[in-house]
């Protein structure tokens, strides 16, 4: 049997890298071979920069042999969704108004990870300017869940989720404005983390909304989460929202597990949540009962009503959306999808008066929430209240029914969804962990305690 | 707030497009309509009697130029 190149988690693919026991090409040709293959049937790629990746992995291994060492993800495989420019490849956004449009230079986070000797694969699909939804009236068709391809990826970041759920890569960058990093690996198996506001720069990447927009990487395990947010944070003067606070280590305290933390659960958040579905919140109940005979003190809290987060997020994404979309959506209309054209116009239907009471509101549930953090080290909760619904079942009437990822968009704070175990139909169950402004580094440690906990690193993932 | 009927939703409705100069087209009026309902139900929640002082949380701050 020949060996599964694409198992190898980040940190033991660069061991091996390193000790000569593997190529970077040998690695990136093999997942060249098995994207070819899977693809056709997942389209999670919009761009499949072969060229690229083969020279980016053809020097990384010349680096290596000439004792050369970019870091952690050099000669490391990766992807990143088409919302990000990338210099000289088109970055479509996945709509037809941006279908050729190549960039001149990188923005931030490409820089970094072609900086840091990534091997970059291509370009992954997403819904319509990180809005619209599965849509089948777009230059390209929408992208697949791996687990069960008649079913719902999540979005936006969908062929983020879809490439780490087929086995296509270890990393692949993904954006999250209300849900789409978490919302989506929650669907397909992988781990989604959504940094803190601020943490990682957004520019190069095509805005939703300014105030809630962020960058953050899919993985297949919490440890390459870690080390691809190590890749990627920092402080960028180019972002208005980059904020200049030292960086962690967020690999030092992963494998120390939870004894002695203090994570609030807001059980009313999911409990109570008519679209919950009971496989759902039997998982989270079991991975509670885990993290408590992990030496942890698990909590039941209460957070303002999630209707009050979802609002505020609603009215605010949905204004600054429009914002930014004003001139195309009065000058070609027709050229949107029918389920972004939806989700963008309602941005005019909101006065001037109800965007400033919406961030009035946000003050006040964040001053809410940072109370909490003044007694507990994290906030344990539901990412979605469902497994992966049909394709066919996806409302853009309600695009966010059965996601409960708004308390840490309108936050701001960092919030990672990791995968628990399977539905009784086979589809990825999940849990979200939240954490202080800035302290990735604990909600990175939890979750890679209810990995291990679970015993989710050790699923086999289905071959689509 | 005053519950307005079906209709005078649609006629609001109608003149948010107009004055944003957006031509929806007709297959597309009716999804974006009932999104618009549901959101309308809902913009009560964004006002809860908060004081003058309550400010937003998208103040504008400067720093000295060095």
């Amino acid at each position: 049997m020949s060996e599964r190149l694409e198992d190898l988690s980040v940190a033991e693919a660069g061991r091996r890298l390193r000790a000569g026991t593997l190529t970077s090409e040998a690695l990136t040709r093999h997942l060249l071979q098995r994207i070819e293959d899977l693809d056709p049937k997942l389209n999670a790629f919009i761009t499949l920069t072969k060229e690229r990746a083969l020279s980016d992995a053809q020097r990384a291994d010349a680096e290596f042999g000439a004792g050369k060492d970019r870091g952690p993800l050099h000669g490391i495989p990766y992807g990143l969704k088409d919302i990000y420019d990338t210099a000289g490849i088109r970055s479509t956004c996945h709509s037809k108004l941006r279908v050729d449009v190549v960039p001149e230079a990188d923005g931030f986070a490409a820089q970094r990870l072609r900086e840091g000797g990534g091997v970059l694969l291509g370009k992954l699909a997403t819904h319509e300017f990180a809005i619209g939804g599965p849509s089948f009236d777009l230059p390209f068709p929408p992208a697949r869940n791996p687990w069960n391809r008649d079913h719902f990826t999540g979005g936006s970041s969908s062929g983020s989720a879809a490439a780490i759920g087929a086995r296509m890569m270890r990393i692949a960058m993904g954006s999250d404005t209300t849900s789409s990093i978490r919302g989506p690996a929650a669907f397909c198996g992988a781990v989604g983390l959504k940094p803190t506001y601020g943490r990682v720069s957004r520019r190069g990447v095509f805005p939703l909304s300014y105030t809630f927009d962020h960058c953050g990487p899919l993985t297949r395990g919490v440890e390459d989460a870690a080390i691809a947010l190590q890749a990627i944070a920092g402080h960028d003067a180019g972002d208005p929202a980059s904020v200049d606070v030292p960086v962690g280590d967020y690999l030092r305290d992963l494998e120390k597990g939870v004894a002695g933390l203090r994570i609030g659960v807001p059980r009313h958040f999911y409990a109570q949540a008519a679209a919950a579905s009971p496989k759902v919140v039997a998982g989270i109940e079991r991975s509670v009962a885990l993290l408590r005979e992990a030496g942890a003190t698990v909590e039941e809290i209460t957070l303002p009503d999630y209707a009050l987060f979802a609002m505020c997020c609603r009215v605010i994404v949905s204004s600054e959306a429009f914002a930014i979309h004003e001139a195309d959506l009065k000058a070609r209309p027709l050229d949107f999808g029918a389920i972004a054209l939806q989700r963008l116009v309602l941005g005019a239907t909101f006065s001037a008066t109800d965007l400033v009471q919406a961030f009035r509101l946000r003050r006040e549930l964040t001053a809410q929430v940072l109370d909490v953090f003044g007694r507990y080290d994290a906030i344990l909760t539901a990412c979605v209240l469902t497994p992966a619904p049909r394709l066919d079942e996806f409302s853009p009437e309600k695009p966010d029914a059965v996601t409960q990822t708004l308390p840490f968009t309108v936050t701001g704070l960092p919030a990672i969804s990791v995968p628990t175990g399977l539905s009784a139909k086979g589809m990825p169950l999940s849990v979200q962990i939240a954490g202080r402004p800035f302290d990735e580094a604990t909600v990175l440690r939890i979750g890679r305690a209810v990995e291990k906990l679970t015993g989710w690193e050790n699923q086999p993932f289905p071959e689509p | 707030m005053t519950e307005l009927s079906p209709e005078d939703l649609e006629a609001e409705f109608d003149m948010f497009m107009a004055r944003a100069g957006v031509a929806l087209p007709a297959d597309r009026r009716a999804g974006v309509l009932a999104g618009f309902k549901d959101l309308r139900g809902s913009l009560h929640l964004l006002r809860n009697g908060r004081t003058a002082a309550a400010e937003p949380s998208n103040v504008f701050r400067l720093t000295p130029l060095k």
